[in-house]
């Protein structure tokens, strides 16, 4: 059985001036292995569902958030939220659980490609070399490890991201718009590398983009946010595609 | 750790910060350990021109009194007195000097000694039998170390003289005491005074009207030697108020050195606070706005799961860094300045004194006293650091 997340009854509420936006999820399960796409219009609540599954933003009152580890184990999540935002327990889980992608890499300018992909291994007291070199000539990018992310091209910056989000072995990939910087072409080429590189690897990806037709082109099952509007102007998005825990 | 390799490594990347707060840290620091050292070398230099002369720490009784032993052997026990000795009469206290067999005699002024005398060298302590010369008695007299000589005393109304045999235990240096003198244990003297006082010493062949064993020990005064100059003016008083006598004392010229001493340090202490305060500013503004600028990186660390209080490290570990450059610079750049104002204007220091001086330990709090300021100054960015949202990094790209 592999590692699956789960939200119930998700509600988060956000609240910025006059402005108020509530992302709903009434049930949504993500299986390890599997590869989704939140999808949805800008503003729709992709990024923000992604940080509430990356353990970056707290989940509402009455939100279930289980993660199961597949061998029987199960972590309340949301329980860890309640021990405060600043919980270091939360910090260690999300570093251990996910692999982050994010738009134009996120990688440590200070750091050299293959010091900035192993330092999710150093971070989580797991040291590979073998698999930081295993990754790095998967995703084509072992001769430029000794450069700096300031002289790589955005594609190669991609690579060298997806490299860092799975050099640990987490169970999920959560990578946010990892093409939306790129040209059709490069794009393309990452996405397949992100897909093939986590299939083989057994990890989950999740992925926002409204990039729909090239979801499906590389047959990516979506998870779509509708916006909708409730009430004295509250914005409200609502996943559309229900998958019971 | 490794929120201090990413710091460091941060740090040296970000050279042109580090030099930025460097600089604003040497610019502060360096005026001001020239300041102190200068106003250190200069005082120490005069203290230490003062300390040379045993004679201003000197407190001698005015007058002839007449105290017992039990009046003056409270004084024994205070721990701000370096030296202590009974005086006899002040007109029994010059006596004549020759070599044994010499055919010169000169007169010399009888001065008692002892174990701890500041007059004597440091350390040194005349054997039974020996007494210590000034150099100007020494080349007067031709004597040197170990020379045997006579201490020759004449009353009126006795028909012998006092002759009182003696080695030299060690000849002072220079200026160690004035004109000619003989520093002999203070038996000797009080031999000098029962001599005038007409008692009969037998030993010494001489008769007298009364027996010796009538003497009743008094002293004519004592004179003191304070432990260090900051003891003298009160240490003057509490014996003027324990023998009732008046004293005498260099304590005009001690506590006026003492004074400016003081009010340097006031005036030192002042300007340091005003540049702690310019300093711990500019640090603070420093630092935090460095945070706010590398929030995406910071919050990229924090993304792949270092605690926000591991991530607060991050900018105190730079600050540390920047500390310890800033220091060391500032250390050598005041090595230099002091060697340039040595060159300039040190010559007249007496004793060829340094002009600025700054002593290891003071180095070493001076160096303390920075760290903390600089990790108070550090404190906000810390602070900053560990509230950086991580989700930063998907918001806002980096």
């Amino acid at each position: 059985m592999a590692a699956e997340l789960c939200i119930r009854s998700g509600r988060i509420a956000l609240k910025d001036g006059d402005r108020a936006f509530r992302l709903e999820i009434d049930d949504l399960a993500l299986g390890a292995g599997q590869a989704v796409a939140l999808t949805g219009t800008s503003g729709a609540g992709k990024t923000l569902l992604l940080e509430l599954l990356g353990l970056l933003r707290a989940p509402g009152a009455g939100t279930v958030y289980l993660h199961r580890d597949g061998q029987g184990g199960e972590t309340d999540l949301a329980a860890l939220w309640a021990q405060g935002p600043r919980n270091p327990d939360l910090a260690r889980l999300r570093g251990a659980l996910f692999g982050f992608v994010p738009q134009t890499g996120g990688l440590l300018p200070f750091l050299t490609v293959a010091e900035n992909i192993a330092l999710p291994q150093r971070v989580n007291h797991r040291p590979d070399a073998a698999r930081c070199r295993a990754l790095m000539a998967r995703l084509g990018i072992a001769d430029i490890a000794a450069l700096r992310p300031g002289a790589l091209s955005i594609g190669q910056r991609q690579r060298a991201a997806i490299a860092r989000a799975l050099a640990h072995r987490p169970a999920f990939v959560i990578a946010d718009e990892p093409t939306a910087a790129l040209d059709p072409e490069t794009a393309d080429a990452v996405l397949a590398l992100l897909l093939e590189t986590a299939r083989a690897e057994g990890a989950g990806l999740i992925l926002s983009s409204h990039d729909i037709p090239r979801m499906e082109r590389f047959g990516i099952a979506r998870r779509a946010l509708v916006p909708g509007r409730h009430g004295a102007g509250e914005a409200v998005s609502r996943l559309q595609t229900v998958v019971p825990c | 750790m490794l929120i201090v390799q990413l710091a460091w490594r941060d740090l040296l990347r970000d050279r042109f910060f580090l030099l930025c707060n460097v600089a604003v840290m040497v610019g502060i620091l360096v005026p001001l350990l020239v300041l102190f050292g200068v106003k250190n070398g200069v005082y120490q230099a005069l203290i230490g021109e003062m300390l040379a002369n045993p004679a201003n720490l000197q407190i001698d009784t005015a007058g002839n009194a007449t105290l017992s032993e039990a009046e003056i052997a409270p004084l024994r026990d205070w721990p701000e007195i370096a030296f202590m000795t009974p005086k006899i009469r002040a007109q029994f206290d010059y006596i004549n000097v020759r070599a044994t067999e010499g055919r010169r005699m000169r007169a010399a002024l009888l001065i008692p000694t002892g174990a701890g005398d500041p007059t004597l060298p440091s350390g040194a302590e005349l054997a039974e039998g020996a007494v210590a010369i000034s150099a100007q008695l020494a080349a007067q007299l031709d004597l040197a170390p170990g020379a045997d000589l006579q201490l020759i005393t004449q009353a009126e109304g006795r028909p012998r003289q006092l002759v009182l045999p003696a080695r030299v235990g060690l000849v002072l240096p220079e200026g160690a005491a004035a004109g000619r003198a003989v520093l002999a244990p203070y038996a000797v003297l009080d031999l000098v005074e029962a001599f005038y006082d007409s008692y009969s010493l037998p030993e010494h062949g001489i008769d007298g009207t009364r027996p010796l064993e009538d003497r009743v020990t008094a002293y004519e005064g004592v004179r003191v030697y304070a432990r260090r100059l900051e003891d003298l003016a009160s240490l003057q008083a509490r014996i003027e108020s324990q023998l009732g006598l008046g004293t005498t004392a260099h304590t005009r010229e001690v506590e006026s050195l003492l004074g400016l001493g003081r009010k340097l340090n006031l005036a030192l202490a002042g300007t340091a606070v005003l540049a702690a305060v310019g300093l711990g500013a500019a640090l603070v503004l420093g630092f935090w706005s460095e945070v706010a600028r590398k929030r995406l990186v910071l919050a990229g660390i924090a993304l792949l799961g270092v605690p926000g209080r591991q991530l607060a490290l991050f900018p105190v570990v730079q600050a540390l860094i920047t500390a310890a450059l800033g220091l060391v610079l500032s250390f050598a750049l005041y090595a230099l300045a002091g060697r340039g104002a040595q060159a300039v204007f040190g010559q007249g220091l007496p004793g060829g004194a340094p002009l600025a001086v700054i002593s290891p330990a003071q180095a070493a709090a001076i160096s303390a006293v920075v760290l903390v300021l600089v990790l108070a100054a550090a404190a906000a960015a810390a602070w900053s650091a560990q509230r950086l949202d991580p989700a930063t990094v998907l918001r806002e790209g980096a």
